[in-house]
């Protein structure tokens, strides 16, 4: 069967003849302000009584210049604004980032420091999975899971400030390592969070799974077929809801997630309840990955030993026992026209961030400033088969599947 | 002698004025205009360990026709302003606006060609969070000053 | 099989007059290629390889660099058989930058392309609804040009003050 391609919407209604009032066929708007929209997203439905016969998405709400600014950052300082795009996940964004910079200059980060970026990639992935779930179920009237969901991120919170000084906007990474080395009790805390969120995750599977109202309005609504997806560019648990089975931590494995023990999930139908079934067994890998991941955790140093990436530790090399020499060494990475300058080229690199492939273009002249930032944000190209997905349901299926999308304004728009 | 020793034990007079202020500020109906990160710190807020309902803002109205505060959580983008100014205006007075966030207060981190550099440019606000994002304690300590302001009104149904 | 050794041989046999040059950095290999016969390129890589995903769709600015064309369309491509990436590289001059469209042959190319004229200016003949995504209609100007500042031309300070 032939692709499906999004059609024109007529802006305009026909002129109606007199005596009709023509109530049937109307457009209605549906953002970018409104509580089922997760985020500033505006779409215009073109509706036949309640069935939806077309749908025109409109995008850039949240539109802040990210690439541009990019361009007018040094990398490191880039790290700090890549939190910012999906704010739900911050850790995945600044991981990845620092994981492509790292390619493009060929730096292989150490044991111990590719073991945490694991561990806290798999939590906020975890935070992500888990609220998009609690979103959905409230968007269908089950507004205590939501709550749940929050507490279980607000234990999540509490690790990432002891770990990163931050709830929300960590910029935890840095090109070669990490900014610090995790705490004594992260193990316990992250062993204690595992528990309770293994037991959170059992009673939401139990409050949806055969709850008669939320299985009738996710299966069968809003479905994706394989071929649009792979011809609309549908990554992360979108895809492996339609049934195909890639994941590039299964695919291209990075940051050692090829020596861990875990499971690549796919469902068949494309369904909003097949994309429910594909987070929720999500989150039960990623607590198997993150509790194998941190009984094996290596010691050893979180930087690599390079000095004209990362700055030198403070000892007698360096400031302020090494005299003149010694302090010059230690702060000419900070210097302007110095720091990390890659050679000039190009590298796309891509991480399985929660919401599907986040892919960073960059391009580098030489300088401590990117040439060129580009970030192949998942939602960007999850959001656009949804005019099609829409056609033929209700406009109550519209919000459930918009839920399911697990659209992120930030990471849309950039 | 008075009024006073007339009435029966438990009750109180005052003017007016301070009720309607009193019962106002006790149940400022939040318009969370959730755009961004700030977002998220918001609905942290109103969710159950920091739970702003205390506040009584427990009603969370996205309509704007039947909230009085409104809450500009996020970084507001060039298409996204004029919505923004009508959805203020769409609010019936007394309203007041909280700014919250580096973005909303004045362009945060953001100094770009799509952000606006701060919503007071072009709407009045009451007041200002820092933070980016701003810790849900500092969320509640901007309702309480907007309570604050609530109670110091002069004239009744214009907000000050 | 090395996939980007089979995408190049391919290119390379069937458009030879079409291929200015390729590259390599960082392990991954690019051709870059001329603009006029670029959705017969795209299609052969889509349907012979298979590149089933076109990952991304974006542009870059050469604006002093010294290159021949001052504009590249980057197109990446993703192979799920043979589990590998390759790029395409499409130069458009300053003069009369525009290209054929791609979103014929991947529907992900809509919106990749309206992304690329709105911060571009780069036009894609035969697309189906060629306007601005994430700026307002009426921007004056393609922002992520080098030669655009960062602050803008003070279009984030053009709305009406509201007051009490």
């Amino acid at each position: 069967m032939a692709v499906q391609r999004p059609m024109r919407l007529p802006m305009e209604i026909e002129e109606q003849e007199e005596g009709d009032l023509g109530s049937k066929r109307m457009v209605v708007n549906f953002g970018p302000q409104h509580p089922a929209t997760h985020g500033t997203l505006r779409t215009i439905i073109e509706i036949e009584g309640e069935i939806v016969t077309n749908m025109e998405l409109e995008i850039g709400y949240l539109h802040t210049g990210f690439e541009k600014l990019g361009e007018f950052r040094t990398y490191n300082q880039t790290v700090t604004i890549t939190d910012r795009m999906n704010y739900l996940s911050p850790l995945c964004n600044n991981v990845g980032f620092s994981c492509a910079v790292e390619k493009m200059m060929g730096i292989e980060v150490t044991p111990r420091c590719a073991a945490i970026r694991v561990i806290l990639y798999e939590l906020s992935r975890i935070a992500d999975h888990i609220l998009c779930v609690g979103l959905q179920a409230m968007d269908l009237g089950a507004f205590s899971i939501m709550l749940w969901s929050f507490i279980e991120r607000e234990r999540l919170y509490d690790i990432f400030e002891d770990v990163t000084g931050a709830r929300l906007t960590t910029s935890y990474t840095r090109i070669g390592g990490l900014f610090r080395d995790v705490p004594d009790d992260f193990a316990d805390k992250v062993r204690a969070f595992l528990v309770t969120g293994r037991k959170t995750l059992r009673e939401m599977e139990g409050m949806l799974n055969g709850n008669k109202i939320f299985r009738d309005r996710t299966i069968g609504v809003n479905v994706l077929r394989r071929e649009d997806a792979l011809s609309y560019g549908v990554t992360g648990p979108l895809l492996r809801a339609c049934g195909v089975p890639y994941d590039i931590r299964r695919a291209r494995p990075y940051l050692g997630y090829d020596q861990y023990d875990w499971d690549v999930i796919t469902e068949e139908g494309g369904d909003v309840w097949a994309r429910y079934r594909v987070r929720v067994r999500e989150l039960e890998q990623s607590f198997r990955i993150v509790e194998q991941a941190i009984d094996r955790l290596p010691d050893g140093p979180i930087n690599v030993d390079l000095p004209e990436v990362v700055v030198p530790l403070k000892d007698a090399h360096n400031a302020p026992e090494g005299g003149m020499e010694g302090l010059i060494y230690h702060f000419k990475n900070y210097m302007f026209g110095h720091g990390v300058r890659p050679d000039p080229g190009e590298v796309y690199f891509a991480t399985e961030a929660p919401n599907g492939e986040l892919g960073y273009y960059l391009v580098s002249d030489g300088t401590q400033k990117a040439y060129r930032w580009r970030v192949r944000g998942a939602s960007f190209y999850n959001y656009q088969p949804f005019a099609i997905m829409c056609r033929g349901g209700s406009v109550s299926d519209v919000v459930s599947g918009l839920s399911s999308l697990n659209i992120i304004a930030g990471e849309l728009d950039r | 002698m008075g009024l006073e020793s007339w009435l029966q034990e438990g009750a109180l007079t005052t003017r007016v004025d301070e009720v309607i202020k009193w019962s106002r500020k006790n149940s400022l109906w939040p318009m969370p205009f959730g755009v961004a990160c700030c977002a998220i710190e918001m609905m942290a807020t109103l969710s159950s360990r920091y739970d702003l309902a205390r506040f009584g803002s427990e009603a969370i109205r996205f309509s704007p026709r039947q909230s009085d505060l409104m809450i500009v959580s996020g970084r507001i983008a060039l298409k996204m302003m004029p919505v923004l100014q009508k959805i203020w205006e769409q609010m019936p007075e007394p309203k007041w606006c909280i700014s919250m966030g580096a973005c909303a207060s004045c362009g945060g981190i953001f100094d770009t060609y799509a952000l606006i550099q701060g919503v007071d440019n072009f709407m009045p606000v009451d007041v200002y969070i820092p933070g980016c994002p701003p810790r849900p304690e500092g969320l509640i300590d901007a309702v309480m000053k907007v309570q604050e302001l609530v109670a110091k009104e002069k004239r009744l149904g214009v907000a000050s | 099989m090395d996939l980007q050794q089979s995408a190049y041989d391919l290119v390379r046999a069937r458009f030879p007059d079409q291929v200015l040059g390729e590259g390599i950095h960082a392990g991954q290999r690019w051709v870059d290629v001329r603009r006029e016969r670029i959705v017969e390129i795209l299609t052969a890589l889509r349907d012979e390889i298979p590149f089933e995903l076109l990952m991304d769709l974006t542009a870059v600015d050469w604006l002093d660099q010294g290159r021949p064309e001052r504009f590249s369309v980057v197109y990446q491509l993703y192979s799920l058989t043979h589990n590998d990436y390759y790029r395409v590289k499409a130069w458009l001059p300053e003069a009369d930058p525009s290209i054929a469209t791609a979103s014929g042959i991947w529907q992900s190319a809509n919106w990749g392309e309206r992304e690329v004229y709105d911060m571009y200016g780069l036009t894609f003949d035969g697309h189906p609804d060629l306007k601005r995504i994430l700026l307002p209609d009426s921007y004056p100007g393609f922002p992520l040009r080098k030669d655009y500042p960062l602050t803008g031309h003070g279009e984030r300070y053009d709305f009406p003050k509201h007051t009490r």
